[in-house]
């Protein structure tokens, strides 16, 4: 486990270094100019890229221990789509001048999205991922069009805008984007050490778990509710940014393989990474125009989420 | 140290999978339940082991009702293995063992040296010691049982609940696997509830056996008594003769 930690330490650190050293403007110190970029553009945008990496792939795992099922993750499962169409409509309906309104939307919907699994989950021990890919699919599906429509209803009638929301990106990225995003993810990582040793002996089964003393019901709801609740958060401010959440615990599971204690912090410094590097790619690859960050996961992340459907029971 | 249940109904919505059921398993017994498919079996070892809730009735373990013990504690003391316990992610047989030592760990505890111990003894009791650092995914039906078996008993149980643990085993392994939970019995003196609807390897090394039927105790006897052609016909509809106390269809 320190091993691990520390290799992924050095790698987060590694990224953050090359994050904030390469991009359209050389940075040197004693340039004025220069200087404004780093503190007010650059820096919070690698920062926030690392936090919002931590959060989903925090989210993902956290998803795949309750749902016993690799394939979870929260775009995949609809819920980072719930997130953008409340976030979407908020905005687009000009309420994004009041501060907190649309992470507060943006949560409800996310949380809206997670009942909707998690009315699925309830009927089977085993959720199948055929149900499960059916169910996001329709979600996300049915929140786009939510994203479309509120924005051609709008005055701004800004598809650009729109664009934003469905395939993420960390452009304009401000210090109270990182502060809300980091605080509610270091609440959500304490809550879920709490209940790290519950959550883990779901991998058996619910029965299994209720037969060793796990308060299953207590557990799911707060490891459901706090992984909606951060990823409604991330939604806020990056848009949807998916398969972060499905590649980072996978990733790690080749190389370690081991339970829900062991995944939470390692996800979280390889999600860090993940998209800090990522961001990064999107930056520099063609210059002076910036890839959506969502397209460049999705790249990474399908063949990926190919070969574990192929090999998923 | 005696497990009771008395009175004991439990349904599933509508459909009544227990009524009326009183029992009480004593120490020191390997303890066959036999019954049909839908019987019953599974959900009264489900309530037993804190699964479900009863929806009248009482249970106790030790003269205590199940309600008044914390859950981690009385899982200390009772162990079950549920017919699916499959991890949802690939793991080793250590790792699947230890994970039955949670219940004696507290809020942010790692598994330390003595639950170590206790997880390499159980798989050593199991014969499975040498599957310790294999994959399940990379194991027969037979060698994953032994260690599921040994996640049970790492949490050194006084009553151990096993749901079919013979079934989609081959008859080299069936025989194995009940000498195992004989020994297990004769050398610790605990409890054994094993469901199966294998009706002679139920009675092959048990000292008791309790016939389930519609969510009732049809027969609460010795396997001496259930494995007679009259009884078996009456309970399970199962023309019979008994040939060196083994059934064999008539």
């Amino acid at each position: 486990m320190k091993k691990a930690t520390l290799i992924l330490l050095i790698l987060l650190l590694a990224s953050i270094a090359l994050g904030i050293a390469l991009g359209s403007t050389s940075i040197t110190w004693g340039d004025e100019t220069a200087r404004t970029i780093l503190f007010r553009i650059r820096l919070p945008r690698v920062i926030l890229a690392a936090v919002v990496g931590a959060t989903l792939a925090v989210a993902g795992v956290t998803f795949q221990t309750l749902l016993r099922n690799p394939l979870a993750d929260p775009f995949i499962l609809g819920v980072s789509g719930g997130a953008a169409a409340g976030a979407a409509a908020a905005t687009a309906f000009g309420l994004a001048a009041h501060r907190g309104v649309v992470p507060a939307i943006a949560f409800i919907g996310a949380c809206a999205a997670t009942l909707a699994v998690f009315a699925l989950a309830q009927r089977r021990e085993h959720l199948d991922p055929t149900r499960l890919l059916l169910s996001g699919l329709v979600l996300n599906a049915f929140f786009s069009a939510i994203i479309l429509i509120s924005f051609s209803m709008s005055s701004a009638n800004d598809v650009t805008a729109a664009l934003r929301w469905m395939m993420g990106t960390f452009f304009g990225a401000s210090w109270n984007d990182v502060v809300l995003v980091a605080v509610l993810l270091l609440i959500a990582l304490v809550v879920l050490a709490f209940i790290a040793n519950d959550l883990r002996m779901l991998a058996f089964g619910e029965d299994d778990a209720r037969s060793r003393g796990v308060d299953v019901e207590r557990v799911k709801w707060i490891g459901f509710g706090v992984a909606s609740i951060i990823t409604g958060a991330a939604v806020a401010v990056s848009g949807i940014i998916g398969f972060v959440g499905l590649l980072v615990p996978h990733l790690i599971r080749l190389v370690w393989r081991r339970d829900f204690r062991f995944l939470l912090p390692l996800c979280a410094l390889g999600g860090a990474s993940l998209l800090v590097l990522s961001d990064l790619l999107s930056r520099i690859v063609i210059p002076s125009t910036e890839l959506p960050i969502g397209a460049f996961t999705a790249l990474l992340g399908v063949p990926f989420f190919l070969s574990l459907l192929r090999r998923s029971r | 140290m005696t497990l009771a249940l008395n009175g004991v109904s439990y349904s599933y919505g509508e459909k009544e999978a227990l009524a009326n059921v009183t029992v009480a398993f004593e120490p020191n017994q390997l303890i066959a339940l036999a019954g049909a498919n839908g019987s019953g079996k599974s959900t009264l070892l489900k309530i037993a082991a804190r699964v479900h809730q009863p929806s009248s009735g009482m249970v106790s373990y030790e003269g205590r009702a199940l309600r008044e013990w914390p859950a981690k504690e009385y899982a200390r003391s009772v162990g079950y293995l549920p017919q699916e316990a499959e991890p949802a992610f690939p793991m080793r047989a250590i790792e699947v063992v230890l994970s039955g030592r949670a219940p004696f760990l507290s809020r942010f505890a790692w598994e330390g040296e003595s639950d170590i111990a206790a997880a390499k003894h159980a798989l050593e009791i199991c014969d499975a010691a040498h599957l310790v650092d294999r994959y399940l995914d990379e194991m027969s039906g037979g060698e994953r049982k032994r260690v599921f078996l040994a996640r049970v008993l790492a949490g050194t149980p006084r009553v151990i609940l096993l749901d079919e643990p013979l079934a989609a085993l081959d008859i080299a392994h069936v025989q194995q696997f009940s000498r195992l939970l004989r020994e297990i019995v004769d050398r610790t003196r605990c409890t054994v509830v094993f469901a199966s609807h294998d009706l002679n390897w139920a009675a092959a090394y048990s000292d008791r056996m309790i016939v389930m039927r519609d969510g009732k105790v049809a027969l609460d006897s010795t396997p001496a008594e259930v494995m007679r052609a009259e009884v078996v016909g009456e309970l399970f509809g199962f023309e019979a003769r008994v040939a060196d106390g083994w059934l064999v269809p008539r």
